[in-house]
């Protein structure tokens, strides 16, 4: 009988004991699964988001993170010469802003405004309509909106949104519907174009991005376009996506990082801790048949063997059903997560990569040997005549 | 984007000793003043009466001295503490002139935001509806409770771990249960043949059920107690920041307590009664 | 005739435990030979040390002074690791509570000794069934112990001690358990044992399961004194 079959029947034996330990590790192993999958489930995704627009190459004035810090000034000039290098494909000017719209019931609303050129790749995907054009429907700059905009103030292509931010009121003639990729749920967000821009911020210094977005030459790679951006105009601040990354996982979002350490560490320390202590107790109570086994010549070797099959099972069986509990529980802690206010909708928490599956599968492994260790110890050391006395007399 | 924080990241491009301009005051031209946080100043090495140079252009053009008359802890703010505080503070008219485009009209008189304290709070929502109807053009708005909901997410994140966590380690207590359970097999089965009903016996369950599951969640809360202080010591030495983000409140730990207390007592009696409504020569037998 | 090496023989041997109130002499300068096909029965009161003496004779411990040589080769000087595989292939043992393993049947418990002496799955069945046969619980060979009474479970228990055709089968008190019936059904299929030629050497205060031994021999306070009864056939 090998000893992943003895094992399977010293479980069987007390099949209450042995579904409670197995129900145990699969719960504590979907936690520890989806602290994993937090790990890096936001880095991932943001590079999701990011890769999404089509551009790969970010530059702002500064260190600071896009809208965070000064804008380009110059923008005008910044973009024309950044478009001759020829290791970029496209160069877009964009501006940030927020104002006040006119709400149907004469209130008013926030509404962050993008301005991007009309010469576009990726800032929004449009969904119903027609993208933004260039000229002024009877002096009213062209704007898209977003889903939740259109839907909760009744927006259509040909509706009007009358700015409450600007003296006069500013109107704008919705073309079409669309989708932003850092939209927050429940965001209304519009785009208009650089010259809307200024019209909608009168005050704001003209010929400024907040942000140029950059793709590179298919087959020149994003290092080289940085590289060169920063070789044409040292002065501006050029990111890949790899940086903007780096940062954020070092800085904005090293909370989760570290959350997810700590209810890592915690749930594999109590994992270990009650596996251990469930073998523990189970060889302690089958002392004498270890040494009746002992003494009828099984090795130690081969009793270590059993334990550590013994541990394997619970381990193991409990950490593949961990698998898809922890998928499912991942889905519903990644929606209460993403109800935080001003993060964008296609944002998530909890990411699946086989990374996580490896390391939670590497993690079993290991879980396995350590919980067997004090058991095996107890077992192969056992004094073997001491402990039949023990158990004849007792 | 407000005058403010384009000020914030000037600071980290061009301050930098002006020691050329202490010549400025030898002359008789008074250096303004600021504050600068406590991150700042450690980031960059400055120091209390240094004279700093700011621009509002991140080139540096038109950039202009300032002195450093103090320095100040940033109140900690729990949305943003995975920022590095690095800002100063200027009197509002410096900031306006320094960030002002030259000829620009009405500078002197623009500003991006007004903070307002009212006498009694409660009025805001009453406020803001009657200011933003006799200015237009100006949005009026309560101060964000946004704060408070992502909060309350965390709240509710941690809540949903707290309740995984508790699941598992139930099916672990109950195992436990189990076993003990078993091992009092026989001295059970002599009770009940000794004619104990098994009320007696499961009322003896509870008892020590009750000892174990109380001893275990005081521990417990000591335990929590005891290690608040390493993670918040942690988490501040890695974040900068005074913010204390673990606190075993009284209610927190009476919460625990509840919550281990009927668990415990439930898993003992659960793995008892198990036990006990079997044949009591079942209990007997080897 | 040739003469055939002694199996076990003990010379001098001592058995001392450290306690915390102070050392016990569980053995003291013991010294006894067993032959190939004895049959030695071990007496005395609670405590003198029969089971302690077994033990040395069986490789489950060893003496803290003494010589003990099995099948020629000091005990002394093995690792555990040899002792093991001579408590596998060349000893069986027979205990008081039986220690069957309640999750494997009785078919299962006696196959599993040799499983992991590596003998090949058919040859297991065969003697498995040979083994089954010869103590009378072929029919039974599907049940868990649980299912068994004292007798049969000792029936099982010694099937298992047969296994591997060991040299010597060992037995702690074998009828401890037991009524005076099944305790004589289980002498009597000791004394076929050893007509088949196993030697065997069992501990016992059962006089009865005693009397049935061609050697019998008293033991007080960790001493051994030889009986004047029964001289060896």
């Amino acid at each position: 009988m090998s000893p992943l079959q003895f094992a399977g029947r010293s479980l069987y034996r007390q099949p209450a004991r042995a579904i409670l330990g197995l129900t145990g590790v699969a719960v504590v192993g979907a936690l520890l699964f989806d602290m994993l999958m937090l790990s890096r489930g936001l880095i991932v995704s943001f590079r999701d988001l990011l890769e999404s627009t089509g551009f790969d190459v970010r530059v702002t004035a500064t260190e600071a993170l896009p809208g965070l810090g000064p804008a380009v000034a110059d923008a005008a000039a910044a973009t024309d010469e950044l478009r001759g290098l020829p290791e970029l494909a496209a160069v877009v000017p964009v501006r940030f802003g927020g104002a006040a719209v006119e709400t149907r019931d004469k209130k008013t609303r926030q509404v962050a405004i993008i301005g991007s050129e009309t010469r576009r790749r990726g800032e929004w995907r449009l969904v119903e309509g027609a993208d933004l054009g260039d000229g002024t429907d009877g002096g009213r700059p062209d704007m898209v909106v977003n889903r939740t905009l259109a839907r909760e103030e009744a927006l259509a292509p040909g509706s009007i949104v009358r700015l409450a931010s600007t003296l006069p009121g500013r109107e704008f003639r919705v073309t079409g519907v669309v989708e932003f990729p850092f939209e927050a749920t429940g965001e209304s967000m519009a785009g208009v174009t650089l010259r809307g821009f200024t019209l909608a911020f009168p005050t704001a210094r003209r010929d400024e991005a907040d942000l140029l977005l950059v793709a590179s030459q298919p087959g020149v790679g994003t290092d080289a376009a940085v590289a060169a951006i920063r070789h044409a105009r040292p002065d501006l601040h050029a990111f890949s996506i790899d940086e903007v990354l780096e940062r954020l996982r070092h800085a904005e979002f090293s909370y989760f990082r570290q959350v997810s350490f700590v209810l890592a560490t915690i749930a594999s320390f109590f994992a270990l801790l009650l596996v251990t202590t469930l073998l523990t107790v189970s060889v302690n109570q089958r002392l004498g048949e270890v040494a009746a086994l002992r003494a009828l010549g099984f090795s130690r070797r081969r009793i270590t063997l059993d334990l550590l099959a013994e541990s394997a099972l619970l381990v193991g069986g409990g950490g593949i059903a961990a698998i898809p509990l922890g998928l499912l529980l991942a889905r519903g802690l990644d929606s209460i997560l993403r109800q935080m206010p001003d993060l964008p909708s296609r944002l998530h928490f909890f990411v699946f990569e086989p990374r996580a599956l490896a390391l939670h599968l590497g993690f079993l492994v290991l879980a396995a040997l350590i919980a067997a260790a004090y058991p095996v110890i107890l077992a192969a050391r056992l004094p073997i005549a001491a402990t039949l006395r023990r158990e004849s007399i007792s | 984007m407000s005058a403010r924080l384009r000020v914030l990241f000037l600071v980290l491009l061009v301050a930098h000793p002006a020691a050329g301009l202490a010549a400025s005051e030898a002359v008789g031209q008074p250096v303004a003043e600021i504050l600068v946080s406590r991150g700042l100043l450690q980031e960059r090495g400055l120091s209390v009466g240094q004279i700093v140079m700011l621009s509002a252009d991140a080139r540096g053009a038109g950039a202009r001295p300032f002195r450093i008359a103090g320095v100040y802890e940033p109140t900690p703010d729990p949305s943003r503490f995975t920022a590095k505080r690095l800002e100063a503070r200027l009197h509002l008219p410096d900031l306006l002139a320094l960030t002002a485009e030259p000829g620009e009209a009405g500078v002197a008189d623009a500003v991006g935001a007004i903070n307002v304290a009212l006498e009694d709070p409660s009025d805001a929502g009453a406020f803001a509806r009657e200011l933003g109807a006799r200015a237009p053009g100006v949005s009026v708005v309560r101060a964000a409770a946004g704060d408070d909901e992502h909060f309350m997410i965390i709240e509710r994140f941690h809540v949903a771990i707290s309740v995984v966590t508790m699941i598992g380690s139930t099916a672990f207590l109950l195992a436990l249960m189990v076993i003990r359970a078993d091992e009092r097999r026989e001295i059970a089965g002599l009770l009940r043949l000794l004619g104990l009903r098994r009320r007696r016996i499961l009322l003896q369950a509870l008892l020590e059920g009750l000892c174990i599951a109380a001893a275990g969640a005081v521990f417990g809360v000591l335990l929590a107690a005891a290690t608040q202080g390493a993670v918040n010591a942690f988490f501040q030495w890695r974040y900068d920041t005074t913010l204390v983000f673990l606190r075993v409140t009284p209610a927190i730990a009476a919460r625990c307590v509840a919550l281990a207390l009927p668990l415990g007592v439930m898993a003992g009696l659960l793995a008892s009664w198990t036990l006990l409504r079997r044949p009591v020569l079942d209990l007997l037998r080897r | 005739m040739s003469a055939k090496a002694a199996i076990v023989e003990a010379r001098g041997v001592s058995r001392v435990y450290p306690m915390p109130a102070g050392p016990v002499e569980a053995l003291r300068e013991v010294s006894l030979t067993v032959e190939p096909g004895d049959y030695v029965a071990i007496s005395g009161p609670s405590g003198c040390g029969k089971s302690t003496l077994l033990h040395l004779l069986g490789c489950v411990d060893t003496p803290t002074s003494g010589s003990l040589l099995f099948e020629g080769r000091s005990v002394l000087t093995m690792r555990e690791e040899e002792r093991s595989r001579i408590r596998l292939h060349r000893i069986g043992f027979v205990f008081q509570r039986f220690y069957l393993l309640p999750m494997l049947t009785a078919w299962e418990n006696v196959e599993l000794v040799q499983s992991e002496a590596g003998m090949p799955a058919a040859e297991r069945r065969a003697r498995t069934l040979e083994l089954l046969e010869y103590v009378g619980l072929a029919e039974r060979a599907g049940h868990l112990p649980s299912q068994l009474s004292g007798g049969e479970m000792q029936r099982v228990a010694i099937a298992r001690a047969l296994a591997n055709r060991p040299g010597l089968v060992l037995a702690d008190e074998p009828t401890g358990e037991l009524d005076d019936e099944t305790g004589e059904q289980i002498g009597d299929l000791f004394d076929r044992v050893n007509a088949d030629g196993t030697t065997l050497v069992i501990v016992t205060h059962n006089p009865a399961l005693a009397a049935r031994a061609s050697r019998r021999l008293a033991m007080r306070s960790g001493r051994l004194a030889a009986s004047p009864a029964m001289a060896r056939p």
